[in-house]
């Protein structure tokens, strides 16, 4: 736009009418509007009239004109409505409105123009803010001898630590109280801890956990990080409003920007919003409808949500950015499950399902595998049957008939473990996907106490968990040639959590599920229990998760190649360092005998410069040793009955 | 803990129905009394496990009792509202205080001519701390303390003689430790080092150190002069009761919480140990199991050479260490 004067604009309005505020802001300003003579005017004005008196009464319009012979319109124009609330209506819903091919309207409110007209010509820089250097947000990794971190909620929220992993004993790196008001959570990378409060979340990081960024969110409850740790989502029962929505709000965590805010009806399946593996997109389901959003724009992908009739569950590959979701049957069409590409949307697998009941997706850590639990009552039977089906993401799918109470993927590699049956009766099944799509049971362990599995996140090893009302039975089983490794307990344990790196597991007892024997106990990835952890009122530990690895899959190769001359190194730091904890222990006890000694010397001093007053109490009868007074004793001889013994006599 | 205290075969005392409140061996170790919720009051041979005989008269569960240094005297602490007096030898009731509660705390000073108890807060009477002189035949036939101390704030929950008689030593329920003149009654000095109840107070054999017992799970160990803080013995199960041994630098333990305050408990059988500390390292090095339920009551046998445990089961048992314990050392 040319600089146009406020004459010019609105030089016949203003003649029209007196000097009324509201007048003005009940005006819009209409771009983008097909130049015409005055010929076709009147027609335009009709389609424009259409259009915008939907929003209310048009009362006013003025089409400004090029000057000259042809007398077309300039491509703008100005319509007043009735109240202020019409005009923004306008703006809301006509704003981008396709006409044709070449006119797409831009509807502003008159009065943003005279704001941004009235902006200052002299620019003035903004202050520069002090850098705010948290130090380096990856240090915990740097620790020599790789020790992981794990965050523990104890006396019954009042504290919170975090302590590095030490296979002797626990380092505290940083303990606070009321650090948190309910629970934490670490970031997928492990970069931040969030903690819970009334007026919002805190992220802490870096070498000694400081507040790198806070989120004003009143009353929020639930908090989900992107997987690229770029954007925090959070949500509050409290703070949704018709105007604005804001039950659910996603963040930028580097900026601390708030970037959009959403309607929610319930939380109960949080997270509400899934991410989509590389943090481009996020999805959310609601009745008959997926809208998926792309980043960083946070506008729906295409600008409209997906129309999907009956949608029940959805979730992403882990690998790529694939969706899968289920519809159920609908009168003649049967239940279907779709793997739909992202962004085009292309439907690159459908399949068909017959008499479901219901579905669970569940895929493998790295996307290579999807296995879609379906729940049937086949015809004419009453029960329930469960098949699995299959999908190679990079092949063909088949089923697999069993039923079931857990299922769970090997994180890095091609199997998955399924514990089937009824209490007592619980059989863990070991199975194994083949290169050619087969699938192959490998081991069935029978009769277990088990409700729950564990695998390692470096797969190959795994526990068998029979938690809570099960009483704590750990069976720690090799999958490389499904050998059981030890069967140990930790009675009444609530909770099972492996470190990052799979060498270690973490059983728990939280005081949010039994009051008492809180504790925590480390075991190693064999089964071989490590340490015990008492903690009053312990409630909560989180393994920080760990970034992914920054070696190349051929350096790992030549890694492992090696692993005997690394063993050797690591063998003999081991060594020194017990022998350097047994001494550091014996200096401690030393230095602690010679302060009681000390003590206890003083004491039997002052003991011994009260011998006469003692005497003098019990009457000169001296008690200071047991046999002190020897005079007074009496000698006494009784028998006891110890032993019968029967000796038969030689004939 | 590398230690797990191989003993010989216990020896079980059975002469009680109800949960044991206290045991005690009297000053030269032979004899060994047991007071239970049964009303009874039991004395037995600590030497084979024979009993010896019973103090009758008490119609309430008895809460302490107490032998003096000669081992003339014996003195029972009850919940039907009275402290006695027996002689020790004949089993005969010599003397019966009515309180206006029950009775929880008891003891003989150094000499063994005051008596001291201290009532429980209840039913609108305070907490109280009586002294009676034995020497004076009329304080006890009018009923009449020389001294009584009330206690408004937090009430005793258990108590010792210091050394020489000159105060005694009370822990309450706040975990506050007082030390309550004998002559004027007033406070001589008080910490607060726990944060729970003291369900148990006990003198080591020369009297210069007193070991507390905390509901707050942890048990300590102070100088019985200058209550100072010396060491703290850290568990994870509310600590009954504790003991010092008389000739090693160990301390024992026993705990545990009582059923009805446990909403699931393991049933897994003898659960309850008793736990044996470094009492410089403060390090656990040592377990007994055995007990069907929580430990009440701990005591060491005066030379050292056995210990014994009251339980919530009603059964005691006398441990006698074998050549092991003796030699056993943390390495330092």
């Amino acid at each position: 736009m040319d600089s146009l004067t406020t004459e010019e604009l609105l030089g016949d309005l203003l003649r029209e009418k007196p000097q009324e505020a509201d007048g003005i802001d009940s005006v819009v300003v209409v771009d983008n509007v097909p130049q015409v003579g005055p010929e076709r005017l009147e027609k335009l004005k009709n389609v424009i009239h259409k259009i915008f008196s939907k929003f209310g009464k048009i009362t006013n319009e003025f089409y400004p004109t090029v000057d000259g012979p042809e007398g077309l319109t300039k491509g703008y124009i100005f319509l007043e409505y009735g109240a202020p609330t019409q005009a923004l209506e306008a703006v809301k819903n006509a704003d981008g409105y396709k006409l044709d091919k070449q006119h797409t309207f831009r509807v502003n409110v008159f009065t943003d123009f005279d704001k941004y007209m009235s902006i200052s010509d002299e620019w003035e820089t903004p202050e520069k803010q002090p850098f705010k250097d948290f130090g380096n947000m990856r240090h915990w990794m740097e620790d020599p001898d790789c020790r992981d971190q794990y965050s523990v909620i104890y006396e019954s929220g009042e504290r919170t630590a975090i302590f590095n992993n030490d296979a002797k004993d626990p380092i505290v790196s940083e303990e606070r109280a009321r650090w948190t008001e309910t629970y934490v959570r670490w970031s997928p990378k492990g970069t931040y801890l969030a903690t819970f409060h009334q007026r919002g979340i805190a992220l802490w990081g870096g070498e000694k956990f400081k507040q790198i960024q806070r989120f004003s969110h009143q009353g929020v409850s639930l908090i989900d990080f992107s997987p690229c740790e770029r954007y925090v989502v959070t949500f509050s029962p409290l703070m949704d409003t018709k105007e604005d929505p804001q039950a659910i709000i996603i963040w930028d965590i580097l900026t601390g920007q708030k970037k959009r805010g959403f309607h929610c009806e319930s939380s109960a399946h949080w997270p509400i919003f899934k991410w989509s593996h590389d943090g481009k997109f996020f999805a959310r389901m609601t009745q008959d409808t997926l809208s998926i959003y792309e980043t960083p724009s946070m506008g729906l992908l295409d600008k409209k949500s997906l129309k999907i009739s009956g949608i029940k569950d959805f979730s992403w590959s882990p690998g790529d950015n694939i969706i899968a979701f289920w519809v159920p049957e609908d009168k003649d069409i049967p239940a279907r499950v779709t793997l739909m590409q992202l962004p085009s949307r292309q439907e690159i697998r459908v399949r068909n399902l017959f008499n479901v009941v219901d579905c669970k997706l569940h895929w493998q850590r790295q996307g290579d595998y999807l296995c879609v639990k379906v729940d049937r009552t086949p015809k004419g039977t009453q029960g329930v049957v469960t098949n699995f089906e299959i999908f190679r993401m990079r092949e063909k799918q088949v089923p697999v008939d069993v039923s079931i109470i857990a299922f769970a993927w090997e994180p890095n590699g091609s199997k998955f473990a399924v514990l089937h049956g009824e209490s007592p009766r619980i059989n863990a099944s070991f199975y194994h996907v083949k290169n050619n799509g087969k699938i192959e049971l490998i081991k069935m362990f029978d009769k277990q106490q088990a409700n729950s599995i564990f695998w390692s996140p470096q797969g190959q090893f795994m526990v068998l968990a029979g938690l809570r009302s099960m009483n704590g039975a750990l069976a720690f089983v090799d999958t490389s040639d499904c050998t059981m490794m030890n069967m140990v307990e930790h009675y009444m344990a609530s909770d099972v959590e492996w470190d990052p790196t799979g060498r270690y597991l973490v059983t728990s007892v939280s005081w949010w599920s039994h009051k008492v024997d809180n504790a925590y106990w480390l075991w190693t990835f064999q089964g071989r229990l490590l340490q015990k952890n008492n903690k009053d009122r312990f409630c909560q530990l989180l393994w920080r998760p760990r970034p992914a690895t920054l070696l190349t899959q051929d350096s790992i190769k030549v890694i492992k190649k090696d692993l005997k001359k690394y063993s050797k190194i690591f063998e003999q730091k081991d060594r020194l360092s017990q022998s350097k904890a047994s001494r550091e222990l014996v200096d401690k006890r030393r230095s602690m005998m010679e302060d009681y000694r000390t003590y206890r010397e003083a004491a039997l001093q002052q003991h011994h410069e009260q011998k006469i007053a003692r005497l003098q109490l019990r009457g000169g009868v001296d008690t200071d040793e047991l046999d002190s007074n020897t005079d007074d004793w009496e000698e006494e001889t009784i028998e006891f009955f110890i032993n019968e013994e029967i000796i038969p006599l030689g004939e | 803990m590398s230690y797990s205290c191989a003993l010989q075969k216990p020896i079980l005392l059975q002469g009680h129905e109800r949960s044991i409140t206290q045991i005690k061996y009297n000053r030269e170790g032979d004899l060994i009394f047991s007071v239970a919720k049964d009303t009874v009051a039991n004395v037995w041979y600590s030497v084979n496990g024979e009993r010896l005989g019973t103090y009758n008269g008490h119609t309430g569960a008895l809460w302490c009792v107490d032998c003096d240094w000669d081992t003339k005297n014996v003195l029972t602490g009850s919940a039907d509202n009275s402290c006695r007096l027996w002689d020790c030898e004949t089993g005969k009731q010599l003397a019966m205080l009515n309180t206006s509660s029950a009775v929880r705390t008891c003891g003989f000073d150094f000499s063994g001519n005051i008596i001291m108890f201290s009532t429980d807060k209840q039913m609108g009477y305070q907490c109280f701390l009586n002294y009676f002189d034995l020497r004076d035949p009329q304080q006890i036939e009018d009923n009449q303390p020389y001294l009584t101390v009330p206690c408004a704030e937090s009430k005793i929950t258990s108590a010792v003689w210091g050394p020489l008689g000159e105060f005694v030593i009370a822990g309450h329920e706040n975990g506050e430790i007082n030390q309550f003149s004998a002559k004027s009654g007033e406070v001589l000095k008080k910490v607060k080092e726990h944060n729970k109840q003291i369900n148990d107070i006990q003198t080591s054999v020369d009297l210069t150190m007193v070991i507390t017992a905390s509901k707050d799970c942890s048990s300590k160990l102070f100088d019985s002069t200058t209550l100072d803080h010396i060491k703290s013995f850290k568990t994870e199960r509310p600590v009954n009761s504790a003991a010092i041994s008389p000739i090693m630098d160990h301390v024992v333990m026993g705990g545990g919480q009582e059923a009805m305050e446990v909403t699931t408990t393991s049933t897994r059988i003898g659960k309850f140990e008793a736990r044996f500390f470094h009492a410089a390292y403060e390090e656990e090095f040592g377990r007994v199991k055995g007990h069907f339920g929580p430990i009440n009551c701990v005591a060491f046998h005066p030379d050292g050479k056995s210990y014994s445990s009251g339980g919530e089961d009603g059964y005691t048992r006398i441990h006698h260490f074998d050549p092991q314990y003796f030699d056993f050392e943390l390495e330092a």
